[in-house]
């Protein structure tokens, strides 16, 4: 479905800059739902927006569907994102002036005729129990419910990869739970799901769990990529 | 939903930021606005007034006695009366002269007192400019009389006097004027001439100059230099004075204009780049939205300079109201004599409205060039 190939991804700075991707191979096959896990700065959401075509890699490639996203024009990465990509953010990027149905229909691809979708819309809203909210402004709901917009965002356009980084990173446990057993639900159905987080929850609907530590891909036993918790992070994983 | 909608949605939800370029755009159109038409009334204004003042050019037979002339005032010598037709004809005469008039001027006494008669013939004008010719305008058989030659005839407006053995009807009596127009009759030319027993003759072509140069810039050098080219028999004397005066007041309004305009043309442009900037930075997590959801860059910087746009059309709309109601109030308590020449410009209306959009447009476009042109993830990234 989706491979990285010895990605490595340079940011120039002080010093010689930061390295934030360093040799990261990947393959992940249609229908799996994989885990990125590691540390905050391991590099985890840069290695999601360079497979989301976001972020061009400073080496290697990244391939979808054997099609090298990076030697397309940057029209052609957008019409892949648009059709076959679904995003699911940390802090959910819902534009604060279109409600809730608006926000959704917002995921559809450039040029597509709302009508023809308003009504699978209305299903995902309901389905993510957002029925009575759809036409509230993202301002009036909770971070719970904000995820399941940009969620139902992602899924209004039936695409065949969501990539979601650190999506339960502002919800409660409970709210965490319910965006990962939509996102479980979408793999089942046949769609493919990459996770970043930092968190351990998302294992447990993971078939495929892969740890990031400083900017390499490293076995799951590896301490550096379950470093201490935060209290915070600690009560997040034991509820 | 299309840009126009998305556009209008934004306006609202950023209300403060697109209050604030609104009110910047309608301030610097509004002052545009109202510069021009004040300055517009500025220009009539000082026209007006430097006019009242009096021609301010004399052109003279140059076999003129300069002693006898200065002494009487009166030139000696005469010119044919066609010489005004050619200076008239001639290119690019009006550039430097204006409201040509020929006089004949000669001394007369009249109730056993001197006095002064003057012939004056029919101004010529630049007729592209459609000015109106100024000076006064004589009929055959009318005589116009100065205030003391008025009291010594005890002439009344509507009665007679007798000249060179005709008959002249007083059409006006003019005020007190302290000099030698009050022993001053007006008549016209062809009259004066025949009374003068000088037909077809002047010996003076009144005019105004073109009030464009001030005397550092010797601008009678120039007109001399033009009075040799077409009428070699004459020379040519100015009221320096007066000259300069109109000269100057001309180039304050002109420099009034030239400083004013681009100044509200930089502040009104730094104004509106600085918004810009700060509402495209405040939206870079929303143009990261759009290019993760795979719009490309047109629709993007559509959904930008829309609203600069949108905004542009409604400052011009409100900024020509607004400006057109300050000069409209404020005008006529500074331009007193040209008052009621101050209208509303429509032309200005489409100008703003053609510009005013464009140029928030261009304001933006920077701004806005550097958020699309940046890869997804740095805009993204930017909160």
């Amino acid at each position: 479905m989706i491979a990285c190939e010895q990605i490595e991804k340079r940011f120039p700075g002080p010093g010689g800059g930061v390295t934030a991707l360093s040799d990261v191979t990947l393959t992940v096959d249609r229908g799996e739902f994989v885990v990125v896990k590691g540390p905050s700065g391991c590099g985890k959401s840069t290695l999601l927006l360079a497979m989301g075509g976001m972020q061009r890699p400073s080496a290697g490639r990244v391939t979808l569907d054997g099609v090298d996203l990076y030697a397309q024009s940057a029209n052609e990465r957008n019409r892949v994102r648009a059709e076959r990509i679904g995003f699911v953010f940390q802090l959910f990027h819902l534009l604060p002036f279109l409600t809730v149905r608006e926000n959704v229909l917002a995921g559809l691809p450039p040029g597509s005729r709302i009508g023809d979708h308003v009504a699978h819309a209305n299903e995902l809203i309901e389905q993510l129990g957002l029925g009575e909210r759809a036409s509230h402004r993202p301002g009036t709901l909770s971070a719970g419910e904000r995820q399941r917009v940009a969620l139902a965002r992602a899924l209004v356009k039936h695409p065949a990869l969501i990539l979601a980084d650190e999506p339960t990173g502002n919800l409660d446990p409970a709210n965490a739970a319910e965006v990962f057993r939509h996102l479980a639900t979408f793999q089942r159905a046949g769609g493919t799901v990459v996770v970043v987080t930092h968190g351990d929850d998302a294992a447990r609907y993971a078939t495929r769990t892969v740890c990031l530590s400083r900017g390499r891909l490293v076995p799951a036993s590896s301490d550096s990529a379950n470093p201490p918790r935060s209290p915070s992070t600690s009560s997040l994983a034991a509820s | 939903m299309n840009v126009l909608g998305l556009i209008l949605r934004e306006l609202r939800h950023h209300w403060v930021n697109s209050l604030l370029v609104t009110v910047g755009l309608v301030i610097a159109v509004a002052l545009l606005v109202a510069v021009r038409m004040t300055t517009a009334a500025a220009e009539r204004e000082t026209r007006r007034v430097m006019r009242d003042l009096g021609f301010n050019l004399r052109i003279i037979p140059k076999s003129t006695d300069m002693d006898h002339f200065w002494s009487h005032g009166i030139s000696d010598q005469t010119m044919p009366e066609e010489a005004v037709q050619r200076l008239a004809a001639q290119h690019g005469v009006f550039l430097s002269f204006n409201h040509l008039t020929p006089a004949l001027e000669g001394r007369i006494e009249i109730a056993g007192r001197p006095a002064l008669l003057t012939g004056i013939g029919d101004t010529i004008v630049d007729s592209k400019e459609g000015k109106q010719p100024m000076g006064f305008r004589i009929k055959p058989g009318q005589v116009f009389l100065g205030r003391a030659i008025a009291d010594r005839l005890e002439a009344k407006r509507g009665g007679t006097i007798q000249l060179g053995g005709r008959e002249f009807t007083v059409e006006r009596i003019l005020g007190e004027s302290g000099t030698d127009e009050d022993v001053r009759i007006y008549g016209a030319l062809p009259d004066v001439q025949t009374v003068l027993g000088q037909p077809g003759r002047i010996n003076e072509i009144k005019a105004i100059d073109c009030l464009c140069l001030t005397a550092d810039q010797d601008p009678l050098g120039q007109l001399r230099a033009v009075i040799e080219e077409v009428l070699p028999e004459a020379r040519v004397l100015q009221l320096t004075a007066m000259a300069d005066a109109r000269a100057r007041q001309r180039q304050m309004a002109e420099r009034y204009a030239r400083f004013a305009v681009p100044l509200v043309l930089l502040v009104g442009a730094g104004w509106l780049v600085l918004l810009t900037w700060l509402n495209v930075r405040e939206r870079r997590p929303e143009i990261g939205l759009w290019r993760a959801l795979g719009h490309g860059s047109g629709r993007i910087a559509g959904l930008l300079l829309g609203k600069a746009v949108l905004l542009g059309v409604l400052g011009a709309l409100a900024g020509y109201a607004l400006g057109t109601w300050i000069a409209l109030a404020a005008g006529p308590d500074i331009f007193q004599v040209t008052a009621k020449g101050l209208r509303a410009e429509p032309a200005l209306l489409a100008w703003a409205v053609l510009l005013t959009p464009a140029f928030a447009a261009v304001a933006s476009l920077l701004p806005s060039m550097m958020a699309v042109a940046q890869e997804p993830a740095q805009t993204l990234r930017a909160d």
